[in-house]
């Protein structure tokens, strides 16, 4: 027997990763490094645009796999299994629909239009198909994540509650934040057995209720600080020659830092709902029915984060965006965990002997690359 | 479970400690998952078993020793090292090459191929939100609008589309304030304090509709969008994921950015309104009055800014007195 290398594998840890375990709590962990994906992620644009944007697909695979496999629950990473020809496949469908959509819609106005209905029904199976291929392509411990989820289920979770939610001027947004959550969560299975969430919508609101103050006081305050500088903002608009020159340069940056500030106020409550909804409806979430998930984000923590992640990427032209990304995703990772009833071995070792409710034969040939 | 790799004849194979093999196959029915940062490498066997290692290196010397060295090509590049400055800077270099070559031909070709009917249901729901919101029905008098209107039909007889291209609003503007402007599908929409500004000077008004005409006719709104449509998609297809925040502020902004023309746009509608007011035998300089006009009422003297969409009032009248003394001398 040759030994050419012997390497040793990495046992099924038992251990607590994280934080200190109370009672069984096991959270993820992120070990992937800025630096690490820095070379990634340049290599990845760079192949991309000298394709032509064909490796696209391909530079997906590389920066999911290295997003999954660095996301670790108890010693094991997650694996990602898309190639980049299912996902190109994927997009060139996608991109011939539309095509033929454009050529109807110009030479055949009425079926263009009978398309467009077509279009509202496609909508919803594209994204059903894209959760499903997602999660088809995911694995934990050498078993494949599933998605049950209809195209129905999408519709009333991806097309009705933006609009709902658009049209009472985001009154209704928890409802459909509950409606995307019950339809991801209830139809995710992982091997044989199933997760299912229900967030009650009060606890939503309770989030909601934060976000919608941030926003209104935001507001205040500007139209309060705008109200104050009224006379100076009325005098230039009259007659700008009585204000010296450093007044009105200082007049049009205080208009840029206030536009600034609007939308920080509603990027920050967005975060901050994000964050709350995530904590509502992981927390909200089970695995078979015993196995608790948990999130415990801080909303200001989580709202920063993003924030500065934001303004770094920015002012460093993109450069940064790796270490933002890593930043990201090792704060979210630290903050969610399985509660697990019972002996974690067992409970894997029973589900690997199940095995997963995919086999390989059943994937699917095209990846619509919706990710969830 | 604890066990190794080995390589027994031409098969890899898994055994445990006791040497018992748990799984093996030949080297070319078993699939090593390429190298990605410094996750676990799989090693996956014909019968569905899982080998799992972050020995990244060892199976690299290994598939190297096999001739397979060229499949780790990738990763190599993507190591942190030196070279990622090089290839910084090609991206940087490359990118400006996208955004100056690439979209603007994208723009041209979306443009093109652009069903007429997306233009007419586009400016359709425009309208009728601005209704919604804040535009309010027209209290001119009949004889007045009756002046303007057929002012506006002997320019748009002779622009490209012809007359029928062509549609005008009568609005009361409310927040919008003195103002003109001009829907993809040639609806054209003008406000009551825009024709009380003019105080009476119907040619000036139908010069101001001229411009509108030009930014039709020059399809300055479709371009706009798919420009801004096209900036956002572009950097998301070839950043992959920039994060949601930089993507919300791509397609709103991209959003807030096709509402209004470039500066370079406004020019091309100033020289049109000219051309067209020479043909029509109408006064060219009623474009230029109309600057002068807000000059004097709204003191606009701001010269342009990096900040504004709009050339600054000076130089815009200067650059159409300009061409005026030029298609004369001609």
């Amino acid at each position: 027997m040759a030994l050419v290398e012997s390497l040793p594998a990495q046992g099924i840890g038992q251990d607590s990763f994280g934080r200190a375990a109370q009672g069984n709590v096991q959270r993820l962990s992120f070990t992937g490094s800025g630096s690490e994906y820095f070379g990634i992620w340049i290599v990845n644009i760079l192949l991309t645009i000298v394709t032509l944007g064909i490796y696209s697909a391909w530079a997906k695979v590389r920066r999911n796999r290295y997003f999954y496999g660095n996301t670790v629950l108890l010693g094991r990473g997650f694996e990602y299994h898309a190639t980049g020809g299912q996902i190109l496949i994927g997009r060139l469908i996608v991109f011939a629909y539309l095509i033929l959509y454009n050529v109807l819609l110009t030479f055949v106005p009425l079926a263009g239009m009978a398309l467009l209905l077509l279009l509202l029904c496609f909508v919803p199976w594209l994204v059903a198909r894209g959760l499903r291929f997602s999660a088809r392509v995911t694995s934990y411990r050498n078993v494949r994540f599933d998605f049950v989820g209809r195209a129905g289920g999408a519709f009333l979770a991806f097309i009705v509650g933006p609009v709902l939610a658009s049209l009472t001027l985001g009154i209704l947004v928890p409802l459909a934040s509950r409606w995307v959550y019950r339809y991801i969560g209830n139809n995710l299975r992982y091997g044989k057995k199933a997760f299912s969430t229900d967030p009650s919508i009060g606890t939503i609101y309770k989030s909601w209720a934060i976000s919608a103050a941030i926003i209104i006081l935001g507001l205040l305050i500007i139209g309060f600080v705008a109200f104050l500088n009224v006379a100076i903002v009325v005098t230039a608009m009259e007659s700008p020659d009585l204000l010296p020159a450093e007044m009105q340069a200082s007049l049009v940056v205080l208009m840029a830092i206030g536009y600034v500030l609007f939308f920080a106020i509603f990027g920050v409550a967005a975060l901050v709902y994000r964050a709350g909804v995530r904590n509502v409806a992981w927390s909200a979430a089970t695995f078979d029915g015993k196995h608790r998930l948990l999130s415990d984000l801080s909303r200001p923590r989580y709202a920063w984060i993003g924030i500065s992640n934001f303004v770094v990427t920015l002012v460093t032209l993109g450069l940064m965006r790796p270490w933002a990304a890593v930043r990201m995703a090792r704060y979210v990772n630290e903050h969610t965990g399985v509660r697990f009833d019972g002996d974690v071995g067992e409970i894997f070792s029973a589900i690997a002997q199940e095995g997963s409710a995919v086999s390989a034969e059943f994937m699917d040939i095209e990846g619509f690359d919706f990710g969830f | 479970m604890p066990c190794r790799l080995v390589e027994d004849g031409g098969r890899l194979v898994v055994c445990d400690d006791a040497r018992a093999e748990l799984a093996g196959g030949s080297l070319s029915s078993v699939e090593i998952s390429a190298r990605v940062g410094r996750i676990p490498r799989r090693i996956t066997f014909p019968d569905g078993s899982l080998f799992e290692t972050g020995e990244n290196d060892a199976i690299d010397r290994f598939l190297a020793h096999k001739g397979r060295g060229r499949e780790g090509i990738v990763h190599r590049l993507e190591r942190f090292h030196p070279r990622l400055i090089a290839f910084v800077a090609a991206t940087l270099l490359l990118g400006v090459l996208v955004y100056r070559v690439a979209l603007p031909a994208l723009v041209e070709v979306a443009v093109a191929v652009t069903p007429p009917i997306l233009p007419q249901i586009m400016s359709a729901s425009t309208l009728e939100t601005m209704d919604r919101t804040v535009l309010g029905p027209s209290k001119l008098e009949e004889a007045l609008r009756g002046r303007i209107l057929n002012g506006f039909r002997r320019i748009a007889a002779l622009s490209e589309g012809g007359e029928a291209a062509y549609t005008l609003n009568f609005r009361e503007g409310g927040p919008v304030g003195p103002n003109a402007f001009a829907l993809p599908d040639g609806t054209l929409i003008l406000t009551d304090e825009l024709v009380d500004l003019a105080d009476g000077d119907t040619e000036m008004i139908v010069g101001v509709l001229a411009h509108e005409i030009g930014h039709v006719e020059h399809k300055h709104s479709l371009r706009q969008i798919y420009r801004a449509a096209g900036v956002a998609a572009l950097i998301m297809l070839i950043a992959g994921d920039i994060g949601s925040g930089a993507e919300d502020v791509l397609v709103q902004g991209g959003g807030l950015l096709a509402l209004s023309h470039s500066r370079a746009a406004e020019a091309e509608a100033d020289r049109h309104s000219v051309e067209l007011m020479i043909k029509a035998g109408l006064d060219p300089t009623a474009i230029a009055r109309f600057f002068e006009l807000l000059e004097a009422k709204l003191h606009d003297r701001s010269k342009t800014s990096i900040f504004s969409t709009h050339p600054g009032t000076p130089e815009r009248r200067k650059a159409i007195m300009d061409l005026i003394a030029a298609t004369r001398r001609d």
